[in-house]
């Protein structure tokens, strides 16, 4: 008896877990309207992806399986999106048959509901163009749920596929401001400024293209020192007494300055992993401009040290030093400050130079504006990679005029001293006479005195030019 | 003996230096009548020029054969036409430039011979020279100019090297200028900041190759004061290439007077400016007075 009413039990607990789960697997079984699409226009400016915040489309197409008759549909989106002020367009499609069908919808908020006038029957497929709404700006993957009204019974929309969503910036923000002005609008239908100044584009490519600018002066600041180091180096070898090291120096300078900087890049990127040498690109980005550039260096300083007067030395000699205390405390100290101008010229060019690492795929400006350009079909980026080129260029070649400009005056006494014309120039009293007094007495003297040196950067100036 | 770079030219047999004591009882003996200077009879010379001969690229031959004795703290002014190797003597005796033949010894020592850079440099230091064209270190203050010497060659103290240039511009009028860079000094300022960084290394002898010919004419008269003061109060050795006749008769005690390579005429500023025995230095005196 005891042994019989446990059984019966037993059972009936059986009966009730099966009951259970067959409950708990029913909804999805009886799923009446699967949802096929959920996409959403592009609304980045020449761009593919789908921006939060800002109007866009969304499409949303359900199937409706058998045993269904839908009344309406209500899709819901992540708080933060929006549905207000939208237009949607609702098509009911038998295959390929249109049916006739007088929708409504109903924005709230973030769910929309749409009734339908006719229910949609079995092998109908639903489909709906919610123009105008947005996204959470928030960004992110974003899921349409929802629910259905079928023969008066509600029931749920199971999630769609993910919509990946961008956050809307204020960048994008920005963007959208100039899209929406008048003046822009105007300024982009003339060809040529639209072609090569679009605002909104001049506004994107600015911070898109800053990783690339970072990298061009990354390359070429810490390529640089080794770069004065090497050609300190190899300007000292040229003037050595011993003439292997000479010519060894020699050749380093004439090969380098004598073969297009292109052509080094190409075989230093491709010729080093072929021997199995992996060196990071920028790595070996910094290695290339570095040699490069000490090569017309070491030329620049080289110039330098053969333009200190011979006075120099032999004063230097009459005060008993030998040499390396003569080049250490005497000549290069003079060096330094009279090819500040002309390195300052080949800081500049190796700067521009970097553009030809994008060749070989170092992440730099060009490589930057030529992917968005190739992407946009606007020649705006180009336009505002060079807009980051001249703001490192432009205030160097502001100082290398300055500073060429104060040279010619400040360097005096050094060498010979033209004797003035006693008639010709004004009493200097010995005493009195400052730099002054000088300059007002002797205005020719000055310019005769600055002319050596203009000569001399001029010369300077053509070893620069000739890279 | 044969110039080996320069097969095509003979060089003349110089004899070898002579001995010290005999060259000084020469010395004594020819000098006696020919300077002002006043040396003890044990004293010996301590500038020996014998035969020096300098000849640039085996062709110019510009030195033929000069002999000249200076003695301790005397003043020689050396005068010549242009061209005519008072430059390349001066600087042939720091060696400036390399002589091709003779001798040059300073207190008795050869220094024409195969000297190491040690010691040419050591030679220097003890020769102070005063350039025409100042030669003055344009990244360098007035002060750091007479600074740079004592601190670089004679590792002095950066402290007493300040004192002592310090003071050697004040001897030459410019404690006022010890913080200008050359260019902000005038001509002769700078001659005299030159004249001070010479003289803080304390040679025994000092040269000064034409040191007023680039100067205008109102600030000659300052450089020659201060190098007046350093030859009477200082009592230093100089020799003195210049044009400035008034102060070779002032301050000289000997004047030689070059031309053609050889020293033509010396003798005491009277006897040479005064009574000139050689013709060409009676022209020379004529077309410059
Ligand atoms: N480095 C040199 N190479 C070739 N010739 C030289 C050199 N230095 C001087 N000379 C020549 O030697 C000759 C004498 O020169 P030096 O400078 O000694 O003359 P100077 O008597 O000092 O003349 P000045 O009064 O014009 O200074 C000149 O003819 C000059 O051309
Ligand atoms: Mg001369």
């Amino acid at each position: 008896m005891r042994a019989a009413h446990s059984h019966r039990l037993g059972r009936l607990v059986i009966a009730c877990v099966t009951a259970l789960v067959a409950l708990a697997l029913l909804p999805s079984q009886a799923q009446a309207l699967t949802t096929e699409k959920a996409t959403a226009r592009p609304n980045e400016d020449g761009g593919t992806g789908v921006i939060g915040g800002m109007p866009t489309r969304l499409t949303w197409e359900g199937f409706v399986e058998e045993g269904e008759a839908i009344t309406s549909v209500t899709l819901t989106l992540p708080e933060g999106a929006s549905f207000d002020n939208t237009t949607t367009k609702v098509t009911v499609l038998d295959d390929l048959t249109r049916i006739p069908n007088d929708a409504t919808a109903t924005p709230s908020g973030n769910t929309i509901t749409v009734q339908l006038s006719d229910p949609a029957k079995e092998g109908y497929k639903l489909r709906l163009e919610i123009e105008g709404m947005a996204f959470p700006p928030e960004g992110g993957d974003v899921v349409v749920t929802g629910s259905y009204e079928s023969a008066g019974k509600k029931k749920d929309l199971a999630p769609s596929k993910p919509i990946a969503t961008i956050a809307n910036t204020w960048l994008q923000q920005m963007v959208s401001f100039l899209d929406a002005q008048p003046w822009v609008q105007a300024w982009n239908q003339n060809q040529f400024l639209g072609m090569f100044m679009k605002p909104q584009l001049v506004l994107t490519s600015l911070f898109s293209l800053f990783p690339g600018w970072l990298v061009c002066l990354g390359i070429v600041v810490v390529a640089y020192p080794f770069a004065i180091l090497l050609g300190l180096v190899f300007a000292l070898m040229k003037i050595s007494k011993f003439r292997v090291v000479r010519a060894i120096a020699v050749v380093y300078i004439n090969v380098l300055r004598g073969t297009p900087l292109f052509l080094q890049i190409y075989i230093m990127f491709f010729g080093l992993p072929m021997m199995n040498i992996n060196i990071d690109n920028n790595v070996l980005g910094v290695i290339v401009m570095a040699i490069n550039s000490s090569a017309y260096l070491a030329e620049i300083f080289r110039a330098g040290i053969e333009s200190i007067p011979t006075g120099q030395y032999e004063a230097a000699a009459s005060l008993g030093m030998g040499r390396l205390l003569t080049m250490v405390n005497i000549i290069l100290p003079q060096t330094v400050r009279r090819v500040i101008p002309t390195v300052t010229s080949d800081f500049i060019m190796a700067f521009k130079d970097t553009s030809l690492l994008s060749s070989v795929g170092v992440m730099e400006l060009m490589m930057f504006s030529k992917n968005l350009t190739s992407v946009t079909g606007n020649m705006t980026p180009y336009v505002t990679a060079a807009i980051f080129y001249l703001i490192v260029t432009l205030p160097l070649i502001k100082v290398v005029s300055t500073i060429e400009k104060r040279m010619a005056q400040s360097e005096r006494g050094g060498g010979p001293r033209p004797k003035a014309k006693g008639k010709e120039s004004g009493a200097e009293a010995d005493d009195a006479a400052t730099r002054d007094e000088a300059k007002g007495a002797e205005p020719s003297m000055v310019e005769a005195l600055s002319a050596p040196f203009k000569a001399g950067t001029g010369v300077f100036g053509g070893v620069a030019d000739a890279r | 003996m044969l110039d080996r770079r320069h097969p095509h030219i003979t060089m003349p047999d110089v004899p070898p230096a002579m001995d010290a004591e005999q060259a000084a009882v020469e010395a004594h003996a020819r000098d006696k009548e020919l300077t002002k200077h006043h040396f003890e009879p044990h004293e010996h010379p301590c500038v020996r020029i014998e035969h020096l001969m300098k000849t640039f690229d085996g062709e110019t031959q510009v030195l033929t054969d000069v002999n000249l004795t200076v003695w301790p703290g005397e003043v020689v002014c050396v005068l010549g036409p242009s061209g005519s190797g008072k430059s390349t003597m001066l600087r042939c005796i720091n060696l400036l430039e390399k002589p091709t033949a003779g001798h040059i010894l300073i207190e008795d020592n050869e220094i024409t011979g195969h000297l190491g850079t040690k010691e040419v440099n050591r030679l220097r230091q003890n020769l102070g020279m005063v350039f025409q064209s100042f030669n003055l270190f344009p990244h360098l203050s007035a002060k750091g100019n007479v600074m740079i010497g004592q601190t670089k060659v004679l590792k002095k103290s950066k402290d007493e090297a300040e004192a002592e240039a310090l003071k050697q511009l004040d001897a030459v009028g410019l404690l006022d200028r010890a913080d200008f860079k050359p260019a902000q000094l005038s001509g002769g300022q700078q001659q005299r900041v030159a004249i001070a960084r010479a003289v803080a290394m304390h040679p025994d002898i000092l040269l000064f190759d034409e040191p007023t010919s680039a100067l205008d004419p109102e600030l000659v008269r300052g450089v020659l004061d201060v190098m007046r003061d350093l030859a009477e109060n200082g009592g230093m050795t100089m020799i003195v290439v210049t044009h400035e006749m008034g102060f070779a008769r002032e301050v000289a005690d000997r004047v030689v007077f070059m031309e053609g390579g050889v020293v033509v005429e010396q003798g005491t500023p009277e006897m040479v400016f005064d009574n000139p025995q050689n013709p060409r230095t009676a022209e020379f005196l004529g077309s410059i007075g």
